[in-house]
């Protein structure tokens, strides 16, 4: 579904990606986990082309994104990426526009949607996020945790194949991450592919059918959840996961 | 005093089509010219990008009168070319003033730009936007509302800049005032040109609060 060979990516002077190579299958949660700087966001970032590899290959549903360091055409990236959709952790909502404007602008103007095609997408959406009374509510007036259901009913406005979530609950009180992982969960239940940087370890140890623990730009250490929260074999993700007191 | 005040104002009645005139020519330019800047300025061209930003350079860097006179004065001795470049003072005038302004416009949406979260690109981006559709959707609906209170500042001292024609024999409100004081010893005229300022820019203020009303979210 998502190949990744040998990635790198430097900024800098800082190698963020030092050749990692994943393949994530179709229908599976995979969670990525590990220490800020170990380039889990990046990775994620350079799956749906918004931060430029210098060298490896990504290759989504067997269509080449970038090869050996070189894109494909725009054209094919763009058709490439819009089989994707992702989840930021700061949400982006179109702040001057309506919840219904924020997820209908895109079905509408890049896949020329009629008005009642992307409204009835759009309610049916709101209300898999249980949002269905805040249609036209403007974001400043949401809470984060609302904030964050828009956004990824948003992004399932697109009907992507996969959904990338870039640390999705860090900059919710803690009291607001409950709704979004719930409505995560139910995404899961329904057989779609998603990828998830977190740090939320109970959740990822709980949602994941795979985890990658990343450290230092590569994959450090990849299974089940039970291989890696049960493997204390390895010190840096013992090291890692000690520091969650109360994740583990 | 109400017939001289109603005297008065028919004279100056002649001057306020200029006046008027010339801040609506003004604003009409000088608002997409600033608008075209911005992106120029911020072209991934070298050129284009120095190119600009030597012009915001230059129109912001000398006086507005040395500007006028430049353009309307100045031009005509241009050697060779400057047959071609005469201009009737109005035209030289609404000409200065449109790139003058379009520079502070251009450094005031340079700006708002730079105030809309990066993260509102990369939404658009990861949902199939292309770059005119997320600057006409999605950019510059967040931009107007971040410049409108700079905006309405710069327009508010356009209408009183409008007054510096004057200086290359533009008839405007205040040539005529000028004109009305000397030959009537009075200077009932000044305060009727004053009280014309005023409402114009008291109008002004009014209509940029209902824009701001209208573009907050």
């Amino acid at each position: 579904m998502i190949n990744i060979h040998n990635v790198t990516k430097t900024f800098g002077d800082n190698n963020v990606l030092r050749g990692i190579t994943l393949h994530l299958e179709q229908g599976k949660v995979t969670s990525i986990i590990g220490p800020s700087g170990s380039g889990k966001s990046t990775l994620l970032r350079a799956i749906i082309g918004l931060e430029r590899i210098d060298g490896g290959s990504i290759a989504i549903m067997g269509e080449h994104f970038v090869e050996n360091g070189i894109y494909a055409h725009e054209r094919a990236c763009r058709r490439i990426q819009s089989r994707m959709g992702m989840v930021f952790q700061h949400f982006n909502l179109y702040p001057h526009m309506s919840v219904r404007n924020n997820l209908t602008l895109s079905p509408r103007v890049v896949k020329h949607m009629s008005r009642e095609e992307s409204d009835a997408l759009c309610t049916g959406l709101l209300a898999r996020v249980g949002l269905s009374d805040k249609i036209d509510a403007m974001p400043s007036s949401l809470s984060g945790g609302q904030k964050q259901r828009v956004a990824i009913a948003r992004a399932m406005m697109m009907e992507p194949e996969i959904l990338l979530f870039d640390e999705p609950t860090s900059a919710l009180d803690p009291e607001l991450t409950g709704e979004v992982l719930t409505v995560m969960r139910n995404l899961a239940a329904s057989k779609m592919t998603m990828v998830i940087v977190t740090h939320e370890m109970s959740f990822a140890r709980d949602i994941s059918d795979r985890v990658i623990f990343m450290d230092g730009g590569v994959a450090a250490a990849d299974g089940t959840p039970e291989d890696i929260f049960g493997n204390f074999g390895n010190p840096r993700l013992s090291a890692f996961l000690g520091s969650f007191a109360t994740g583990t | 005093m109400l017939q001289l005040l109603y005297s008065t104002a028919l004279v100056l009645g002649r001057g306020v089509g200029y006046t008027v005139v010339l801040f609506l020519v003004t604003i009409v330019i000088s608002i997409p010219l600033g608008l075209c800047a911005t992106f120029l300025s911020n072209s991934k061209n070298i050129i284009l990008r120095s190119l600009t930003r030597g012009y915001v350079f230059v129109m912001r860097g000398t006086p507005l009168m040395l500007q006028l006179f430049f353009f309307y004065f100045g031009l005509p001795f241009l050697p060779f070319i400057g047959r071609y470049l005469v201009m009737d003072r109005f035209t030289a005038g609404c000409l200065a003033f449109a790139l003058n302004y379009a520079a502070y416009f251009c450094e005031i949406f340079r700006g708002g730009l730079l105030s809309v979260d990066k993260g509102q690109y990369e939404a658009a981006k990861v949902l199939g936007l292309s770059r005119s559709q997320t600057m006409l959707r999605v950019i510059l609906p967040q931009m107007v509302k971040v410049v409108l209170p700079a905006t309405s500042n710069e327009a508010i001292t356009l209408v009183k800049d409008t007054a510096l024609v004057a200086t290359i024999g533009i008839t405007d409100l205040l040539h005529y005032a000028k004109s009305l004081v000397n030959s009537t010893q009075n200077v009932i005229p000044y305060v009727v040109a004053a009280i014309f300022y005023l409402v114009v820019t008291f109008g002004l203020t009014k209509l940029f609060n209902m824009l701001e009303k209208k573009f907050a979210f």
